[in-house]
């Protein structure tokens, strides 16, 4: 059986992928996407989130024949000709990343909330990304890059929220 | 060459499951007991059976004179259903409190109960709703409740050959008010150490009360139900309900080195969920 896909935007076709295997071993190890993070394996961390159909999922979590015919999105598929997505740019400019482990796994669930939700609180962001820990600095920065992004995406100037 | 199938209807599904299928809905559970398996050298599965495409198992008809909710139906579902929000808000709440965004997208309510862990939310939010577990295989379909298909932590009655296709539920009086709590580690991503489910019907007509996480199988607590219904609804009938449910707690767990903890928590998380839903149901504190 062969399992096709879209993944970033391009369609992706493998054979002799294992019926237990899970999407993040698929992006990992057969696709060699280093971006999505194996921290936990079992759906704590967020790490491995990546879309399913614009929805974030963990991919540990998620048999690979998941995807077939579906569209899959990971940390690689957001820029876009060489631009940045307006989310990782508010992550950089917000001092929201360190060790950046977590990093792909926060913008992508940051990225299903806005495609629900173009304007969320501050609390709507903190459960949305519930599912994402970070370790090193904690998640002021990272609640303030999202909503800076958030800003960006819906057209808006930059506001004065450094609080 | 191991696989998995992914059919759209029932018939096939059934047939693939007989073949002696791992069963998978959103893989949330199944795929963590697979690591697990791989980590200890144990083999893999060779035959997978997705059902999340068969439409009964995706059927969600709380309008109906007997509701039913499908199997494959997720807690994001669950969560944001406004039908599920207007009939059974205890279990939007429930399910508001599965997990994370990324778990809730994919889990479904008959993994929960498939899964048969004590600490389901699900589980125990469709328990005081009375759930009878409706299983297909290839002998024909057959119900059975909830509280007597899960049997112990991680242990339920059914076949090797069936599968859940969904449940059906009660339908509540009208005004029925309705409550979740629970409490965990923290707010998200927390395995529950206490779920209480309650419903309660104005004047006392009906009291429904599930406590789960704390018990080795999904009950009703019916003594602390008629208990409710004989007295006269005020704070001190919620403690005394909260009391007579740690009671049964140590009747049926007996004391346990967490009891200590548990017995507080079991009485004041019971009394002030009964609180809520008798506030729900238009009574007064």
């Amino acid at each position: 059986m062969t399992l096709d896909f879209t993944l970033n935007g391009q369609p992706v076709s493998l054979e002799g992928v294992p019926a237990a295997e899970s999407l993040l071993d698929l992006l990992r190890h057969r696709l060699d996407l280093k971006g999505t993070k194996e921290g936990c394996g079992v759906g704590e961390c967020g790490a491995c989130s990546v879309l399913l159909d614009g929805k974030v999922v963990d991919s540990c979590l998620t048999p690979a024949w998941k995807a077939a015919g579906r569209e899959v999105t990971t940390i690689e598929g957001l820029a876009r000709d060489g631009q940045l997505h307006p989310l990782q740019e508010s992550f950089l400019s917000a001092g929201a990343v360190q060790c950046g482990f977590c990093t792909p796994g926060m913008i992508l669930s940051a990225q299903s909330l806005l495609s629900d939700n173009p304007d969320p609180s501050d609390e709507e962001i903190k459960i949305a990304l519930a599912g994402n820990v970070c370790r090193c600095t904690g998640y002021h920065d990272i609640v303030l890059a999202v909503r800076r992004g958030a800003r960006a995406l819906r057209g808006e100037a930059p506001e004065a929220d450094e609080s | 060459m191991s696989r998995y199938l992914a059919p759209d209807n029932l018939a096939e599904a059934v047939a693939i499951r007989a073949q002696g299928a791992r069963i998978v809905a959103g893989g949330t559970d199944l795929m963590i007991s697979l690591r697990q398996a791989r980590l200890e050298g144990q083999p893999q599965p060779e035959l997978i059976l997705d059902v999340t495409r068969i439409p009964e198992l995706n059927r969600l008809e709380l309008g109906a004179e007997r509701p039913f909710l499908g199997a494959a139906v997720t807690f994001r579902r669950l969560k944001t259903d406004p039908e599920v929000a207007r009939v059974y808000p205890l279990l939007a709440k429930a399910a508001s409190m599965v997990g994370s965004v990324q778990v809730r997208q994919t889990g479904t309510i008959g993994g929960n109960a498939a899964n048969s862990s004590p600490a389901a939310d699900g589980v125990s939010a469709i328990t005081a709703l009375g759930a009878v577990a409706l299983l297909a295989s290839p002998r024909g379909q057959r119900e059975l409740p909830l509280s007597e298909l899960i049997t112990a932590p991680n242990k339920n009655l059914l076949a090797a050959d069936e599968l859940i296709m969904g449940f059906w539920l009660d339908r509540l009086p009208d005004g029925a008010g309705q409550a979740f709590s629970k409490v965990g580690r923290r707010q998200a991503v927390a395995i529950a150490r206490l779920n209480v489910a309650a419903a309660i019907a104005p004047e006392l007509r009906e009291v429904r009360l599930s406590v789960g996480a704390c018990f080795p199988s999904p009950r009703r607590l019916t003594l602390v139900e008629e208990l409710v219904m004989a007295g006269q609804p005020g704070p001190e009938l919620w403690r005394q309900a909260g009391r007579a449910a740690a009671t049964n707690f140590t009747d049926v767990c007996g004391w346990r080195s967490s009891a200590a903890y548990k017995v507080e928590a079991i009485a004041r998380v019971t009394a002030r969920t009964l609180a809520t839903a008798w506030a729900k149901a238009g009574g007064a504190a």
